[in-house]
């Protein structure tokens, strides 16, 4: 096929697709009333080019742009663009979701007298999440690594008047200031061994990674020689970096708190493409990890997967529930890039974007009218607590419909797009952990256990808020016809319904039970594809328990046939209170920094403040000896040679009487005087 | 032949009378007279030594002068009496004390 763009119009496109975002956050916080058209102008703009860029660039070249920017004696720092096949994928979900999600939020945030500002932010969000995937330079991937933390930190914190979303703004921001710590020093690694940081060199035409060894335990590149140790260092700084970003264990906890930002928030940046960036970065580097680092990365996803997946089981705020289940979900991510099927990993990242965004949006649907409902009738009940919802299916048809088809998708049930790539990254765990063979079977069979638990836990979503008893009437004392409930208009409608149809796995293969046959799977898999027996027994068994995980809940909580009455147990506990994470980093860590601030403090005050106080007040009494001294010695000296003279003075002006007769007693006295000493000397 | 002591004498008994005028008068005119008075004592006391020198006569001659000054000292004297009396209103030492330090 021919190229439809030479390279100058296509990097153009690129420019402004990534600058369409910026203007509109100047523009946003400059004309506030028009904030809202000019975000989803702005967004249009930038899914129009990638939209171009993708049928410019996938499958045929890469764009590659750069001008140096640093320079540093033997050190050059560039910036530009790279635009290969996976960031024209990435470009094309971030500004497709995010044109979604703004015209959802223009009813969503309507009633927000802030609402300029809250498009101004997302537009950064859109400006920085658009360079972080074409960035040509892993420093300039630092910079907007940070700037989409710090419009993460911003959107978290939108409603600033809450105390927990303060709080938990705060929290999402330091947490991933330690991971960013990871990505930093992996950078500086980097740029020791190799003098540069651009990704093509170093991954992609020049190839610097693959040339560099290991050999008698150093590692060679062209440029210096290290320790072996260093490389599986820096797989880890980098892997760190991701952690923090894609909340994983152990720093996964501010992801489940962000969920006190806007709900079109949580979807877009917390579900769908921020968290993501983490995974990305991973797959951008993906090179670079040796096999240690590839084991622990795996390992990792499946526990915070099966962990998140284990909290989400029992959490009671429908927020919270997607907040683990995104966790999870990138967990089997992380996994993927693990055992190195990137493919898997890069297919997951998509669909997964959808349908979650989707979960979301929906979920927002949700809480926006019953947040309604609560300031009509001025009632006091928590929009977001699964308890109080039920039986939503007949007044919210298409919120429930499209809600299914995303928990469907979700669970990876046929026909879905999430069965294709929830699949995929099944189908390579068997396949990894068979040519390994014993301890590591324990991975697949982990990741099925989580796989069921997400099917188990979205479905309980599902009959809990859309089946069973509508409660709310009782609730409010009010009988069905005074609650209007009913979905939202088609500002929030349109965009749902289109996620929706994305969610379908026909958009990623034509036969959608064929894995292999997926266009964006097979545009990722450089492995040639083959046919073993996982590929057609994985996906049956996990399946057919899927079914019956959904039937026992259907029971269990649409039909209240039965009750699991384990709200006593340990594990109930255990993953009710999000396996106690909070509490002990609450507990061993920050008690230990505010402890170790205390001593700090205390030092400061007592021996800094001390040490300096103890000088003033020696100077203070230095001085005044100084001052007694001035005053009663060398005043005092001067002062009495005066008061002396001015005494004697005195005495001697009572001579000059001015009568005539003293002077001449006087006279006549020493005289007298002179003539007596004469004679007797 | 009167002993030359008498005369010392008296010169001496003259000069503490002025002297004594001197001090302790308070009209200026009296004062004067005691000056006059001890002027006069000393010349007395040089005409008794003349007679030591009976060629030159040197005693006598200083007496002489020593009364032509004399005259010539109270014509002062007294005019600056005058003029005091003019400004003060007064002839008193004791109580023209505007020099007083």
């Amino acid at each position: 096929m021919e190229n439809i763009f030479n390279h100058h119009q296509l990097l153009c496109l690129a420019l402004l697709a990534l600058s369409a975002p910026l203007l509109a956050f100047i523009c946003s916080l400059i004309f506030k009333k028009l904030a809202p058209i000019i975000g989803i102008l702005s967004i249009g703009i930038s899914f129009i080019s990638s939209l171009v860029l993708f049928l410019g660039i996938w499958k045929k070249q890469v764009l590659y742009y750069s001008f140096d920017w640093i320079q540093l004696a033997n050190v050059k720092i560039g910036a530009g663009v790279l635009l290969n096949d996976l960031t024209v994928i990435m470009l094309l979900l971030i500004s497709f979701i995010a044109l979604l999600v703004t015209i959802y939020s223009v009813e969503y945030m309507r009633k927000d007298g802030l609402k300029y500002r809250y498009f101004a932010y997302l537009s950064l969000f859109c400006f920085a999440m658009l360079a972080v995937v074409m960035a040509n330079n892993l420093f300039v991937v630092y910079i907007f690594w940070e700037l989409v933390g710090f419009s993460s930190y911003l959107l978290i914190g939108f409603w600033f008047s809450k105390e927990k979303a303060v709080q938990a703004s705060k929290k999402a921001f330091i947490m991933n200031r330690v991971g960013d710590v990871g990505f930093l020093i992996g950078l500086m690694i980097l740029l020791t061994q190799f003098h540069t940081l651009d990704i093509d060199a170093l991954f992609g035409s020049g190839n610097l990674i693959a040339s560099s060894f290991v050999k008698n335990e150093i590692w060679a590149t062209p440029f210096g020689l290290l320790p072996h140790y260093w490389l599986t260092i820096v797989g880890f700084c980098f892997f760190a970096g991701a952690i923090a970003k894609s909340a994983q264990f152990p720093l996964h906890t501010w992801l489940p708190d962000a969920m006190e930002g806007p709900t079109a928030v949580s979807s877009l940046i917390h579900a769908a493409t921020m968290v993501a960036a983490g995974v990305f970065l991973l797959l951008r580097i993906a090179p670079l990890f040796d096999q240690t680092v590839l084991n622990v990365m795996a390992i990792i996803g499946l526990f915070t997967a099966f962990m998140a997946a284990s909290i989400a089981v029992t959490q009671s705020d429908i927020k919270k529930v997607l907040a683990f289940s995104t966790i999870s979900q990138l967990g089997f991510m992380i996994m993927a890039v693990g055992i190195q099927n990137q493919a898997a990993a890069i297919f997951h990242l998509v669909t997964h974007a959808f349908f979650k965004c989707l979960l979301f949006l929906a979920a927002g649907m949700i809480i926006h009218q019953l947040h309604h409902i609560k300031e009509k009738n001025k009632a006091n009940f928590d929009e977001q607590d699964l308890a109080i919802m039920g039986g939503f299916r007949k007044f919210m048809p298409i919120t429930a419909m499209v809600f299914m088809i995303a928990a469907l998708a979700l669970s990876g049930l046929p026909f879905t797009s999430g069965y294709l790539s929830k699949d995929a990254i099944l189908v390579s765990v068997f396949e990894w952990s068979d040519v390994r063979g014993g301890f590591y079977w324990l991975l697949p069979i982990v990741a099925s256990i989580t796989s069921w638990l997400t099917t188990f836990y979205i479905f309980r979503v599902v009959f809990k808020v859309f089946f069973g008893e509508f409660t709310l009437p009782n609730i409010l004392n009010k009988t069905e016809k005074e609650i209007h409930l009913t979905d939202p208009n088609a500002w929030m409608k349109m965009p749902v319904i289109i996620l929706a149809v994305f969610c379908f796995g026909f958009f990623f293969a034509l036969n959608p039970f064929n894995l292999d046959g997926a266009w964006l799977y097979q545009g990722f898999n450089l492995t040639e594809s083959h046919q073993g027996i996982y590929h057609t027994l994985v996906p049956i068994y996990i399946n057919l328990l899927s079914f019956g995980l959904i039937f026992i809940t259907y029971q269990g909580y649409a039909k209240k046939a039965f009750s699991f009455n384990l709200e006593q147990s340990f594990l109930y506990k255990l993953s009710y209170n999000q396996w106690y994470f909070n509490q002990f980093y609450d507990i061993f860590l920050m008690r230990l920094v505010v402890l170790k601030a205390r001593c700090y403090y205390w030092f400061d005050q007592k021996v800094i403040d001390g040490f300096i106080h103890f000088i003033s007040k020696l100077i203070i009494i230095l001085s005044k000896i100084a001052a007694w001294l001035d005053r009663y010695i060398i005043d005092g000296f001067v002062n009495s040679v005066a008061l002396f003279v001015s005494l004697l003075g005195a005495s001697l002006r009572r001579l000059q009487s001015g009568k005539l007769q003293h002077y001449y007693i006087w006279m006549l006295l020493l005289f007298l005087t002179f003539m007596i000493f004469k004679i007797i000397i | 032949m009167i002993p030359l002591q008498h005369f010392l004498l008296v010169g001496a008994i003259l000069f503490c009378l002025g002297l004594f005028a001197v001090i302790t008068r308070k009209n200026a005119i009296q004062i004067l007279m005691g000056i006059e008075l001890m002027i006069n004592a000393s010349i007395l006391n040089l005409v008794a030594f003349g007679k030591y020198d009976k060629i030159n006569n040197t005693g006598q001659i200083f007496a002489l002068f020593i009364i032509v000054l004399a005259a010539a000292a109270v014509a002062v004297a007294l005019v600056i009496i005058l003029n005091l009396y003019k400004r003060a209103k007064t002839i008193d030492p004791t109580q023209t004390d505007t020099l007083q330090g």
